[in-house]
């Protein structure tokens, strides 16, 4: 059985399995990857990295789009 | 030749200024008397900044064919050295004076950047406020002379039209238009605070050379947006003996053009010198020119000794004393100001601005 | 083509479209597109599950013509500001940025300080930076020496539809400008708009009133016409207000008569 470990996802908790990638948290939240910013501890994590990009616990992460506003 | 920068041959936001300076004006000169009359009362009150010029040196290495100090000319050449400089400054604050303009002919040996930049010290030691009209500089020159006290230069480019301006400077370093188009902004950038600005009237096309100025002011206030901003209207009157100006310019139109800057630069001042007649300048005083010169000789020095027999640069008409003059002003409910500086600002303008 | 220029892009159309406030994202893309305008400003959101539809990435890109010019509303300090311009600039491609600092959330006020330090350092990272600000003739200016390749000066506050109440101040700043200035926040109606434009602004930003208009796609078509109405007549060089009155007792008569 996989380590879980718990991330914040957004400002909520989050588990998802040990050593798991960016790309596959987005897959499990149900996100596009072209339309999402991610950030990883305040440093930004490119399209290119993500599948390489492994979580560890405690780790903040943003996931941004562009929505309405001024 | 070099094509003109585009600032000097695009017009922008003039269709006011031409209207009002156009042979078939709608407006009339008292509509423009009125007008220019409200704006300087509103923006400079009722007063007028009075200055002094003292000419450091005749000496010249240029040959204008207008002026009397042309190197061909048999004028007897002489500069002030130090000592003499401040007996000079020492009788023009006894006047009353404490803002003066320096002036030398086009860089000589004789009167070189080094003398300027000594005399300017001299100068700032004793007066409130030292301006200079000499010949163009570099940037490092102007932030030099910007250390050394100097708070404002002048320079006129006599005229924009670049083919006259060739027929009229015939030898020496002012043959070069383009280097004296860009002085001002090199001072500017050297760390003075001001530039004053003007076309000598006579030599060329005044509506023409007066559109060039006003986008010349445009382009520099817009560039230079610290900056202070001068500009002042010699005229060439035609005298026997001295040049013919082509396009003499009467009394309506240059009372018009100045009516014209005021109305459309509200914030610039607008000078006269004594080159004008008492009446043109006590009647000019409070309805758009805003700074006047007094007590002027146009000879080198002056002021001290008794003035020489030598001609001056030009021949002074309103040669009321310092008294009569701010005497007249006063009738008009004018108040004359001498110090409108504070010592304490004469360094350069913002020191280099990280880039 | 009297077009709109800033940094090396080039705009037909002089109206840009904020994306905040409307009663639904179809309802938002209806009105972009029926204004025709080419740069439309978006915020940066969390990414939420519950609420796809909000993710306007996709759907404003597939417009023909579109530049997005992301913004940094929700920021408070320059920090904060320029993380989320790097963000953005990611995730959009695009260059554009606009600085909007707002700490104050009644008023919406743009913070001048922390406005020039993030423009600051985001012109110098390659952005071309369009600061929204007060409408401040100096700060105008200290942004164009900083590298911005516009000023946002406000009419009003966000949302106020108090109109051109910094009309005085935006003329001094479209004077003294050598880039476009473009006026943001607190119009109320086309004709306001183009009011802005005959005043000489280079472009207008419209948010609130097309969002919350009755019919908010017609009403971005009214202001996408008012716009190029005020520009044309601006640069067909408007008649004079007469200002200029006769004084009662003659001024020029030292002058003699005209010889």
């Amino acid at each position: 059985m996989s380590q879980m470990i718990t991330i914040q996802v957004n400002g909520e908790s989050f588990t998802l399995p040990a050593g798991s990638s960016v790309s596959n948290l987005l897959a499990s939240i149900g996100s596009e990857q072209e339309s999402v910013a991610t950030v990883v501890n305040d440093q930004i994590v490119r399209p290119d990295n993500r599948a390489s990009f492994r979580l560890k616990k405690g780790d903040r992460v943003e996931i941004l789009i562009f929505a309405g506003g001024g | 030749m070099n094509p003109l920068p585009e600032w000097l041959s695009a017009g922008h936001d003039e269709t006011r200024f031409r209207a009002m300076l156009s042979p078939d004006s709608p407006y009339t000169l008292e509509q423009l008397a009125g007008e220019s009359k409200a704006i300087t009362l509103r923006r400079f009150g009722r007063t007028m900044s009075l200055y002094a010029p003292l000419y450091l040196s005749n000496h010249c290495s240029s040959g204008c064919a207008y002026c009397g100090f042309a190197s061909d000319r048999k004028t007897p050449r002489r500069r002030l050295e130090q000592e003499e400089i401040r007996k000079e400054l020492g009788a023009m604050k006894r006047l009353g004076i404490s803002d003066v303009l320096l002036l030398t002919g086009e860089r000589t040996k004789a009167a070189d950047f080094d003398y300027l930049r000594t005399s300017v010290a001299t100068a700032a030691a004793d007066m409130q406020r030292v301006t200079v009209e000499a010949f163009p500089m570099s940037v490092s020159e102007y932030r030099d002379l910007a250390e050394a006290g100097c708070t404002g230069i002048t320079i006129y480019q006599e005229t924009y039209d670049p083919l006259r301006y060739a027929e009229l400077h015939r030898w020496g370093p002012k043959k070069d238009f383009r280097e004296r188009l860009e002085t001002p902004s090199r001072a500017l950038e050297g760390g003075i605070k001001t530039v004053g600005l003007g076309v000598l009237l006579g030599l060329a096309d005044p509506q023409e050379d007066a559109l060039m100025l006003y986008r010349h002011l445009r382009y520099l206030g817009k560039t230079y947006w610290r900056a202070g901003l001068s500009v002042s209207f010699p005229r060439i009157r035609p005298q026997t003996g001295s040049y013919e100006p082509p396009f003499p310019v009467s009394d309506h139109l240059l009372a018009r053009m100045i009516f014209a800057f005021r109305i459309a630069l509200p914030d610039v001042e607008l000078v006269l010198s004594t080159r004008e007649s008492p009446a043109f300048r006590d009647g000019m005083a409070g309805i758009g020119v805003t700074r006047m010169s007094i007590a002027s000789r146009t000879t080198v020095g002056g002021y001290h000794d008794a003035e020489s027999s030598d001609r001056g640069q030009f021949d002074v008409f309103d040669d009321r004393t310092a008294e009569a003059f701010c005497s007249a002003l006063r009738k008009k409910n004018i108040e004359p100001v001498f110090k409108n500086w504070e010592h304490a600002y004469n360094g350069p303008s913002h020191p280099e601005a990280e880039k | 083509m009297d077009s709109l220029h800033i940094g090396s892009y080039t705009f037909s159309s002089r109206l840009i479209l904020g994306t905040g406030k409307f009663s639904s994202p179809g309802v938002m893309l209806e009105a972009v597109k029926a204004s025709g305008t080419q740069l439309v400003t978006v915020a940066l959101r969390r990414f939420n599950r519950e609420q796809p539809g909000d993710d306007l990435f996709t759907p404003l890109t597939s417009i023909p013509g579109i530049t997005l010019m992301p913004n940094t509303s929700g920021a408070s300090t320059a920090a904060e500001a320029v993380q989320a311009a790097r963000i953005a600039r990611e995730l959009s491609g695009s260059p554009f940025i606009k600085v909007e600092i707002h700490p104050n959330p009644q008023h919406l006020m743009p913070d001048p300080i922390e406005t020039y330090e993030a423009s600051k350092i985001l012109a110098k990272e390659g952005f071309l930076v369009m600061p929204y600000i007060p409408a401040d003739p100096v700060l105008a200016k200290r942004l164009e020496e900083a590298g911005c390749v516009s000023v946002m000066p406000l009419g009003s506050a966000i949302g106020s539809g108090q109109g051109l109440a910094t009309a005085e101040m935006l003329k001094i700043i479209i004077r003294e400008s050598t880039i476009p200035v473009i006026v943001d926040a607190g119009l109320r109606s086309p004709s306001e708009a183009a009011l802005a434009m005959e005043m000489g602004c280079d472009a207008v930003l419209v948010n609130s009133a097309v969002a919350v208009a009755g019919n908010p796609p017609v009403m971005a078509e009214a202001f996408a016409e008012a716009v190029a109405a005020g520009r044309k007549a601006f640069a067909a060089g408007i008649m004079e207000k007469s200002g200029i009155a006769v004084a009662t007792s003659p001024l020029t008569s030292f002058l003699g008569t005209e010889a």
